[in-house]
């Protein structure tokens, strides 16, 4: 028996008039919640990670512990001299964002010595650092993967909902701090670059090449596609979508048996895979098969097969020309700093880790807090299994504590479900931007990678934006496309982009990258040079725009639109009433 | 020095006196008190081994005996008196204009005439030629941050040919010193005139085919790992007077590697007038305007005397050059001015990738990534 030592006579009552909150200070700087009339002094910009919105356990579990939690924690640990990460709230359902500047000069004169020693360190040790982190969280990965859920003790699972919350907080924790040095690097040297009169939009072309997870994700779905085209398969891909693709190849049998096990292969490598950021409320590729079987589904219809390995070279050979051509009007002292650059930036590569690590981390690492959250579900008797999805995290640990799920907290799921799909239709008319918004924004991060630049903050702003035909934003990926407008609220919707469209959205993530293997353009409201969009359009040859900031609001479905991706210019040349007019107008005559 | 080989002479011809030194032939010494910097600095680029034109200067101290002897210091105090304590820009300008009035209208000595047409003559003997074009160029003296205030304020001639045509040039350059921006500056500094005399050069004019400027460090940014290039077909004046858009040329000084070569639309170009025995500015011809002006051969000989001549003072130089029409691929070009470089940043080369003095520059300044 271990010796037991009560405290209970300390207990009770401390100093007089202590108050606990005298000592809830929590790390973070500033957590999550909705909007306070107080925000309105500060800049927020619509997140377009979450299109869809957020359920109140993904906007608890991301907003708090990601998006806070995960930058502010790292902000502190690099540190970031002049801030302290980022913060969230929620205007509905849909999430806005705001930096957490730093403005004690003393403050960040110490912040900026603590970087001095740090950053150096974090570059020399980042391909352990990262292997490490990757290893910690596939390993944790693997502990939940392992599990048989249905065969754990109901007793276990608020423990079970704990560690896989602290899964989620830790990977972000890695997230971050791996990030912010890595891009902190790449911008340093993007700026080195810059200022030895270097074209920045080549920048991006030094660091491309390098095999990724996503990547292979794509190749593997390649792979499957010509495979079900030798199998005699493509009528089935023809003549279904979706989900009913895979009961169509059911019925079909024969090689259709036998493809169904190469792919659930695939998935059981490739499928925990989740069509957003770290999103408890999105369905993994092997829970829902409509998208990957979609993606297939495009390949397999393509006159052409994509040449993954064409495409490879050729971004080697670019890049290999591109530095070539830098180097060669750099004096023998610049090329001294620029071939360091390359080097650090070579090994501790910003483009490729943003890409790679969404295998590790964003696309996989909510999927064991779903599935507890839906086991829980069953045993509780749920209607849906994603109730719970809709339950904030008290009520949710309450629920597996054993408190009813029924009632009182039953009808208040039903109406959050309506709350949710509500604030999910108003996606489209949301304000890009609130609270006080600056003519400029200074942070690289929120440049780079977000595309608030002076021009994009100025066109979110515009009242008539609906009614503009030419469009500015960011020469992501050069060439000129023309095609009708397919303008997209979330990757959910990729199955309507057909050969030849041009994809209009909030902004891409990997789970998009197979939509640049047949679309003719993409135009996107965020995004800088940095952005998914910006590096993938660049890798396929997609002419690309973005940082437009209304594309999504100027843009109708169907508009017929130029992208002019080495100007920076998106016209729309036809609107799609004009030409469903004259569709009409035809048929009328004939 | 290397490469850059001087012909010897054979033949002395003109002689110094009081009132006339020879580029070539004064003492390094002596040079710029005697003929003023832009001058006295040819003679030490000479001296050095550059390839610089022939040609002489009327002294600082002729040019005070003139105005001693000829009653003129007289008459330009009178006129200076009559201005005030501050003047408006409207009476320096009109003070400008009487004193150079009269600064051209008084005649030399005979004896001081004499002495010029001899030198003028014994450099057309030098040259082998009859009423030998020349440069006629002020040479002010003074500190060099004084000189360099002064840069391109003081006139210069190109193409005086004749002895009287160089009489006249040479009293032209004299009344120059009192332009109306030298007298503002003067006024407000509380300098006297005389505090700063002025040499006047007659020197050869190399017929160019191509002229231009080059600075051994970068003249804005101040970047010293590298030598800039302006030039343009003919002569340089309309390149140092802004009057065209030039080809600009940027060399690595390690290795001598062109980095950069931006061909300019040149829509102006400086050429002799023969009618008017002077080089004067018209339009480009259309077949020469968008024209790259230098090949790498010609390049590589101005970068190799731009870094002889900053090696040889040890400190940045800023250089006018010409290229002979007779110039062959192997011969040194020619220098007609250099001076220290005057540049608005001071940048040094970046020593190594530092990626924490980076990150402080480009990501947490608060100012936007440069480029973007």
């Amino acid at each position: 028996m271990a010796n037991v030592v009560p405290l209970d006579e300390y207990t009770g009552e401390w100093y007089p008039g202590f108050r606990p909150e005298f000592l809830a200070s929590p790390f973070i700087v500033d957590g999550t919640g909705p909007f306070t009339k107080d925000d309105e002094d500060k800049f927020w910009f619509l997140d377009f990670h979450w299109s869809r919105g957020l359920t109140p356990l993904a906007a608890f579990t991301w907003g708090q512990d990601g998006y806070c939690w995960g930058t502010q924690h790292a902000a502190e640990g690099l540190p970031l001299p002049p801030g302290r990460g980022v913060t969230s709230r929620f205007a509905g359902t849909h999430l806005y964002g705001s930096a957490i500047p730093e403005t004690d000069p003393r403050e960040i004169g110490a912040r900026a010595n603590r970087l001095g020693t740090t950053l150096p360190r974090f570059l020399q040790n980042y391909q352990q650092t990262w292997a490490a982190g990757r290893d910690e969280l596939e390993a944790t990965w693997a502990y939940f993967h392992g599990l048989d859920l249905a065969q754990v003790p109901t007793a276990e699972l608020p423990g079970l909902l704990d560690q896989a919350r602290r899964y989620h907080k830790r990977s972000m924790e890695i997230h971050f701090d791996v990030m912010y040095p890595l891009l902190v690097n790449f911008l340093g040297f993007y700026g080195a670059c810059a200022e030895m009169g270097i074209d920045t939009a080549d920048i991006g072309k030094f660091l491309q090449g390098e095999d990724t997870k996503i990547m292979e994700t794509d190749r593997g779905l390649a792979e499957l596609a010509v495979k079900a085209k030798r199998a005699g398969l493509r009528q089935v891909f023809e003549d279904n979508e979706g989900s009913a693709i895979r009961a169509a190849l059911s019925a079909h049998g024969g090689s259709a048996s036998q493809w169904l096990t190469d792919f659930d292969d695939f998935l059981q490598v490739y499928g925990h895979r989740q069509e957003a950021t770290c999103d408890v409320g999105v369905p993994s590729w092997i829970e829902d098969n409509t998208i990957p079987l979609d993606m297939i589904r495009s390949f397999v219809l393509k006159e052409t097969d994509h040449d993954f390995e064409a495409a490879a070279r050729n971004a080697v050979e670019e890049r290999e020309a591109a530095i070539e051509a830098a180097r060669s009007g750099l004096t023998r002292e610049e090329q001294a700093v620029f071939d360091a650059g390359l080097r650090s930036n070579q090994e501790a590569n910003f483009p490729w880790w943003q890409d790679d690590h969404n295998y590790y981390i964003d696309l996989k690492v909510m999927i064991p807090l779903r599935r507890v959250t839906q086991e829980l579900a069953a045993r509780v008797g749920a209607d849906d299994r994603n109730d719970l999805l809709h339950l904030f995290w008290p009520e949710l640990r309450a629920v597996a504590e054993g408190r009813a799920y029924h009632g009182e907290l039953k009808s208040l799921v039903a109406d959050r479900r309506q709350y949710f799909d509500h604030w999910g239709a108003l996606r489209g008319q949301m304000p890009k931007v609130l609270g006080t918004v600056p003519e400029t924004v200074e942070d690289p991060v929120l440049i780079e990678i977000f595309g608030l630049n002076p021009a994009s903050i100025r066109a979110m702003q515009n009242p008539d934006a609906a009614a503009e035909t030419t469009l500015t934003g960011v020469a992501a990926a050069k060439g000129i496309a023309t095609g009708p407008a397919r303008v997209l609220q979330s990757s959910d919707d990729m199955h309507r982009l057909e050969p030849g469209s041009i994809l209009v959205c909030e902004s891409t993530s990997p789970s998009w990258t197979p939509a640049f293997g047949k679309i003719a353009g993409a135009v996107c409201d965020g995004g800088g040079m940095l952005s998914h969009a910006a590096i993938v359009g660049r890798e396929y040859g997609v002419p690309t725009v973005t940082a437009v900031g209304v594309a999504t609001v100027a843009i109708a479905d169907g508009d017929q639109i130029e992208v002019d991706g080495t100007n920076g210019k998106v016209t729309i040349l036809k609107r799609a009433s004009e030409i469903a007019d004259a569709a009409a107008d035809g048929e009328a005559a004939g | 020095m290397t490469g850059v080989l001087v012909e010897p002479q054979e033949e002395v011809v003109g002689t110094c006196s009081e009132s006339i030194v020879w580029i070539d032939q004064v003492d390094t010494a002596d040079a710029v008190a005697a003929a003023g910097s832009k001058i006295g600095r040819l003679t030490e680029l000479h001296r050095a081994g550059v390839t610089v034109p022939q040609g002489f200067a009327v002294t600082v101290d002729a040019y005070l005996r003139h105005c001693a002897e000829s009653g003129l210091d007289a008459r330009i105090e009178a006129a200076l008196k009559d201005l005030g304590p501050t003047p408006s820009e409207a009476e320096v300008a009109a003070a400008s204009a009487r004193i150079r009035a009269l600064v051209e209208e008084t005649p030399m000595s005979p004896a001081l005439e004499a002495e010029i047409t001899e030198a003028y003559e014994d450099l057309c003997l030098r040259a082998v030629d009859v009423n030998v074009p020349t440069a006629v160029r002020s040479s002010a003296t003074g500190e060099d941050a004084a000189d360099a205030s002064f840069a391109g304020i003081f006139d210069t001639y190109l193409g005086v040919s004749g002895p009287d045509r160089v009489l006249t040039a040479v009293r032209a350059c004299w009344g120059s010193l009192f332009t109306g921006r030298a007298l503002a500056y003067r006024l407000r500094k509380g300098i006297s005139h005389h505090a700063m005399p002025i040499a006047v050069g007659v020197i050869e004019l190399v017929h160019a085919r191509a002229s231009g400027v080059a600075f051994s460090v970068h003249p804005v940014t101040g970047k010293p790992d590298r030598i800039v290039v302006e030039t343009s077909w003919g002569w340089g004046e309309a390149i140092v007077q802004g009057l065209v858009d030039p080809d600009h040329v940027e060399i690595g000084k390690a290795d001598g590697r062109v980095l950069r070569y931006d061909v300019a639309h040149k829509a102006v170009v400086s050429a002799f007038d023969f009618a008017a025995g002077r080089v004067t500015e018209i339009e480009m011809p259309a077949k020469l305007a968008d024209r790259q002006v230098l090949d790498e051969e010609q390049i590589g000989a101005i970068v190799e005397a731009v870094t002889a001549i900053e090696e040889h003072y040890g400190y940045p130089v800023d250089v006018e050059w010409v290229i002979d029409r007779h110039r062959r691929a192997g011969d040194p070009i020619t220098i007609v001015q250099s001076r220290p470089v005057t540049v608005t940043a001071q940048q040094t080369a970046p020593a190594a990738y530092d990626p924490v003095a980076l990150a402080q520059k480009f990501v947490f300044s608060g100012k936007p990534i440069p480029g973007r």
